[in-house]
This record gives structure tokens, sequence and C-alpha cells, in this order.
């Protein structure tokens, strides 16, 4: 009788435990659907090192904000992108049985695999007028369905105090990393695009051009052996690397260089130039871009799930991103590039862009395909 | 009455682990059709099973390697906290002094500091600008290695995360043993060393044993640290799994890492459940 009474309360236990969960889940909803008539909230996920959480908690969406009352943005933030494998999973099975998918707006390096699925609204269907000013070339990769907002490149970081002629060239690179051992480094690829750019950047200059652009726009298994040459390469420069190791995350290398253990890296163009304003590297970093072939860069999107709720409250969040103050500020704050054509933009911004804009980067493979590229490198390389 | 428990371990655990097993076998079915519609370089089959993604994973040359850095991390640092714990726990129980008070009150502090702090920590003491390597160059020792992002690196890590719980385990079960067996054995002349081999070694087996499985377990599944600290490679079976679900979209192949070191753990958890039957025939022996 005593064990029968137990086996109850457990149950019991249980059936309280559960309800108390479901009750916290579903309680903003309850709230929502309560103020529906004076407020939206519409949910955000992005995904990236600090400076892309601070761009949208700190400017962008109390900025739409107070522009737009009654819409609210909730926002999600993903570091790194720890989550971003279980957000697609999570938005493509939603998306498949035609649900919510609790996300309604994406900003991540999984929006381009999204589109390309075709899990995310073709941009035609969009009701953000500012899209029209959005350069069409950069919709060819994600077949119409994805936003570009903002433009980022890897460029060449180098300690001015130390280095008097920086290599120009991806060549003159690779004989400086071999003339001075230690003290250049890069961040793996599986944990930051700065890294993964320096390696695909060794990698395609061994690649015929017709190769490389199927390799951007598509995912093609079979012509992963262009790799070989390329990877053979970055093999030979482990004994030139500082400690022959490959920190993880485009900060670590930051870091590494504000303290003067290596004079030169790839890095993030954006996140460089924050990092100089606040004076988290050292005044003497200078940076360039090289050539023959230039590290990639490209478009940052956003995503808007076909199931995504209060759509059209999500397309004035777009279109206020994509209006020259939005774009300004992303300048000022991220020091990215404008999405939307120069001429839009303020005098300053035009000048400060006169020799270089979001479109003439070059691009970086498919999603899937530098999914592979990273397999082989861990593989081959350290 | 013993079903709710069961149904919960059922729902929660069994379920998840056999719709993984399943996976790793090359069903993409029902639970897995979501991850399987995502994942890259999957092995599927329709009917019956597949070992290729276990052939994948085994005869990858990295995971070897990082398989027997595991290994070795997981032996070496097991031996070091049972060999530190016994011996912070004994001076405890046999010299309770203000200094043994001390000393067992530092040990326990990793354990109030989160794993990701500590391991930042860990790694800069260590790094080429280091304190140790600062203040071996300050003393004329200029060719002191650099331990940051080594292997080495991440066993003290490890050591460092798991005495905590060595040194509380050991001297609990210290504790218990009562002083009137060690002052019968003092009054028939036996030394301090003789009591230890023949008293409280004995009678500290199973603490013993469940500081060695516990620490082997946590250090073979452990990602804060490694990763961290660690090489980019070799390095531990934790970063490469997670480097396999998230960065190279293999989620097949990370499930396949996580059955191995669901296995390894298996053999560990063997020593374990053996203690715990000899404890559980020696009480039934003395009641």
């Amino acid at each position: 009788m005593k064990r029968k009474n137990l086996g109850a309360m457990l149950v019991i236990a249980l059936v309280v435990v559960m309800a108390t969960v479901a009750a916290t889940m579903s309680s903003p909803s309850n709230a929502a659907t309560k103020h529906a008539a004076k407020t939206v909230t519409i949910n955000l996920y992005a995904s990236g090192d600090v400076n892309v959480q601070s761009l949208w908690q700190q400017y962008l969406i109390p900025g739409f904000e107070k522009a737009n009352k009654g819409i609210k943005v909730n926002f999600i933030f993903s570091e790194h992108g720890a989550n971003d494998t279980t957000t697609l999973a999570r938005i493509g099975a939603a998306v498949k049985q035609r649900k919510w998918s609790g996300i309604d707006v994406v900003d991540a390096g999984l929006v381009t695999t999204l589109a390309i699925d075709g899990l995310t609204q073709p941009v035609v269907k969009a009701t953000a007028p500012n899209i029209a000013n959005v350069d069409k070339k950069l919709l060819t990769p994600v077949h119409g369905a994805a936003i570009p907002y903002r433009g980022s490149s890897v460029v060449l970081a180098y300690d001015s105090n130390n280095v008097a002629s920086p290599p120009r060239t991806l060549s003159a690179l690779l004989t400086w990393i071999k003339a001075h051992p230690g003290k250049f480094t890069y961040n793996s690829p599986n944990t930051g695009g700065s890294g993964y750019s320096f390696a695909e950047t060794v990698v395609d200059q061994f690649i015929p051009q017709n190769v490389l652009t199927q390799m951007d726009n598509g995912y093609v298994p079979n012509l992963e052996s262009n790799w070989k040459q390329g990877l053979d390469e970055l093999h030979s420069l482990n004994q030139y690397v500082y400690q022959g190791v490959y920190p993880n995350g485009n900060q670590a290398v930051l870091d590494l260089l504000a303290k003067g253990q290596i004079w030169v890296a790839p890095v993030w163009s954006d996140q460089s130039l924050t990092a100089l304003k606040n004076g988290q590297l050292p005044a003497s970093v200078h940076l360039l871009q090289i050539s023959n072939p230039s590290f990639t860069g490209g478009a940052a999107y956003l995503g808007v799930p076909k199931t995504a709720r209060n759509k059209a409250s999500v397309y004035k969040f777009v279109n206020y991103v994509l209006s020259p103050p939005a774009q300004t500020q992303i300048i000022n704050i991220m020091s990215g590039f404008p999405a939307i054509p120069l001429k839009l933009m303020p005098k300053a911004i035009q000048n400060k862009f006169a020799d270089v804009s979001a479109n003439s980067l070059r691009p970086t493979y498919s999603q899937k395909q530098s999914s592979d590229f990273k397999a082989q490198w861990q593989q081959t390389v350290p | 009455m013993v079903f709710p428990p069961v149904a919960v371990i059922a729902v929660f655990i069994g379920f998840p682990v056999v719709a993984a097993i399943a996976y790793t076998l090359g069903r993409a079915g029902g639970p897995n059709s979501v991850v399987a519609s995502l994942g890259q370089r999957q092995f599927i089959v329709h009917h019956g099973v597949t070992v290729g993604a276990y052939r994948d994973i085994l005869g990858n040359a990295t995971i070897h390697r990082d398989l027997w850095a595991t290994v070795w991390v997981t032996i070496v640092t097991t031996i070091v906290v049972v060999a530190v714990s016994w011996s912070i726990a004994l001076y405890l129980r046999l010299a309770d002094s203000r200094l043994a008070r001390i000393v067992s009150a530092l040990s326990v502090i990793p354990l109030f500091i989160p794993v990701v702090i500590a391991s930042y920590a860990i790694l800069i003491f260590y790094s080429s600008d280091g304190f140790l390597k600062t203040v071996a160059y300050h003393l004329g020792f200029h060719g002191f290695p650099t331990l940051g992002y080594t292997l080495t690196c991440v066993t003290l890590g490890e050591i460092w995360v798991n005495i905590p719980f060595g040194v509380l385990m050991m001297s609990s079960g210290l504790n218990g043993v009562p002083n009137n067996l060690i002052e019968a054995a003092r009054d028939s002349g036996a030394s301090m060393p003789r009591v230890v081999r023949s008293i409280l070694l004995p009678m500290n087996v199973i603490p013993t044993v469940i500081v060695a499985t516990f620490t082997g377990i946590y250090v073979l599944g452990s990602f804060t640290v490694p990763y961290l600290t660690g090489p980019t490679a070799p390095n531990l079976l934790g970063p490469a799994m997670s480097n396999f679900f998230s960065a190279f979209n293999q989620p097949q192949q990370a499930e396949v890492l996580a059955i191995v070191v669901f296995v390894l753990a298996l053999g560990i958890g063997a020593a374990y459940v053996w203690a715990n039957v000899r404890t559980g025939k020696r009480a039934g022996a003395t009641t």
C-alpha cells in the first residue's frame, strides 16, 4: 500500500512538473495574444561574435522600436554560432510541417542554407521597399530567398612597429610567414571566419575559376580533390605558425595580436576596426587587403522563414535595417560595408568607401562545401 | 510500482539513445528524419543496417590520434588525481592541524570556480607570456617550455578541475574509519605506515574506486578544458565531437564518436559496478 502511494505521488509530482514547464513555456505567447491589439513581437535569431550582438542589441533594435511603437523585437543570440546547427534543424523541421518555428527573422550563416533549401520567403514576396536598392548580384548565391543587409571582409592586420613593409599579395604573405617563424597564425577554420578565409584563399589560388564558381554556388563533393595542393601548402606552414597552434575563434587571434605575440594575422575588417576604435587593439595595428587572390568576404544575409508570424511587421523591421540611417549605423558601429548603393548614403560614408564596396568582395564557398572544407582542413593541416 | 521513474528514464534517456544508435547504423527515418535531412556525408540504408559511419570514423587517422590523446590524458589525470587526493585526505586524517585544514580547504576551491573561467586562467598562466614562464625566465631558466595549447596543459587543467571531488570523497572515506581501530593498532605496536597500509588503505578502497571511475568518465567526455587550453590537433574527443556536429555538419559521425566515448566509459563503469557489488557482499557478510 505504501509503495502504491509512493508511485501515485511520483505520478502527481511528474504531472505538476510537466504542467509548470508547459505553463512557463506558453506564458509569453499568452501574454502576446492578450496584448495582440497593441504589441506585436518579432523573434530575431542572430549568431556571430560580440560585435554582431552589440549591433542588434544596442543600436538597430532600440532604433527600430523607437520609430515603430507597438512592435517589439525579441533578440535571441548565439555566440560563435554555437546553436546554428540546432536552430537550422528547428526551422527546417517547423517549415516542413508548415508550423511556426518560434523564429521570425534570422541573421546567421545558416540563412544561406535555409534559402537554398527553399525554407525562407523569396525576396520578391517581401513588402520592404528598400530591398529594391540592394545589389541583385548578391541574390544569386541564395536563390533570391535572403536579403543582404551588410558586407564584411577579411583583411590582413599587421603590427607596424615590427613590420615595416607588409606583404600585399598572397604569395608575398606566404614568403613572409616562412621568413618570420612564430609571428603569424590564424584561427582554426571551424571556429571562425577569418582563419577560414585565409585557409580558403591559400587553397583557392590553385583552383581554376570555373571550379570555384561551382563551389561558391552549390555543393559538388567530387570537385574536392582540387583542394589537395592548397591543403599541402597549409600543412607546410605548421612549423612557421605561432607555437604550431591555430587558436579557437576570431577573437583569440586578435588577443595574440594585441599582446604582440604575433605580428601578422588575417582578421575580420569590421571586428578589428571596432577593436581599434575601442582600444582593444593598439593603434600600431594597421589593416590592408591582399591581392592575387584577395581574402574572401561577402554579404551577411537576413532570412525570413516561410512560416514566420507577423510578416508585415517583420518586413517593416527589414526595411528599417536597409534604410540609410540604419546602414550608416552599421558602418559606424561595426565598420561593415553598406548593402545599399553608396549614392544613397551620406557624403562622409561615400568618401570612406571610395575604393571598396560590398559587392566586389570575393565570394566564399557555399555552406555545405565549406563544412567539408573545414573537415578536410582538420584532418590534413594541423 | 516503479513505473513512473522508469517511464521518465525511458522517455528522456532510453528513447533518444535508441534513436541515436539507429541513426549511427544508417536508419534515418522517424525521429532521425530532421537531422538526416540536413546532415552531410551520411551513410543511410532503408533496409537492415550499415556500419559505414563507424568505418568512416574508425578509419580516420585524425580520430586515431584524438582517441590515443584522450586515453592517455584520462589515464594520467586519473592516476594523479587519485594519488594527490589520497595524500591530502590522509594528511588531513592523521595530522589534524591548522595547516592541514588550510590545505584541504584550498584543495576544494576549484569546485567553486566555473570551468570556463578556470580554463582561461590556466591557459594564461601556462602561456608563452604567462606567470610560470616569466618566473622561470627571471630565475635564469630561459628554455622553460611553453605549456599553453598542449596536451600537458589539458592534463593539468583536468587534474585541477577534478581534485576537489577526489579530496572530498577520500577524506569522507578516511573519516569513516573509526579512531579506535587506529588506536588499537598503535597500542599493539604498529607503526604509522603500517596503520595506513593495513587499516586505512583496505577500508578506503570503495571511495578510491569511485574517485578513479568518476574522474575517468569525466575526463573522457570533457569539452571546455581541452577546447580552450588544448592544441588544434590531436585533442580530446569532446572538441572533436563538437567539430563534427556543428562545424563539419556531420551529425552521424558525431554520434558515432559519442558511442565510442560511451563504450570507453562503459569499461570504466564496469569497475565501478564491481566495486559496488563487492561492498554489497561485504555488507551482507558482516550483518
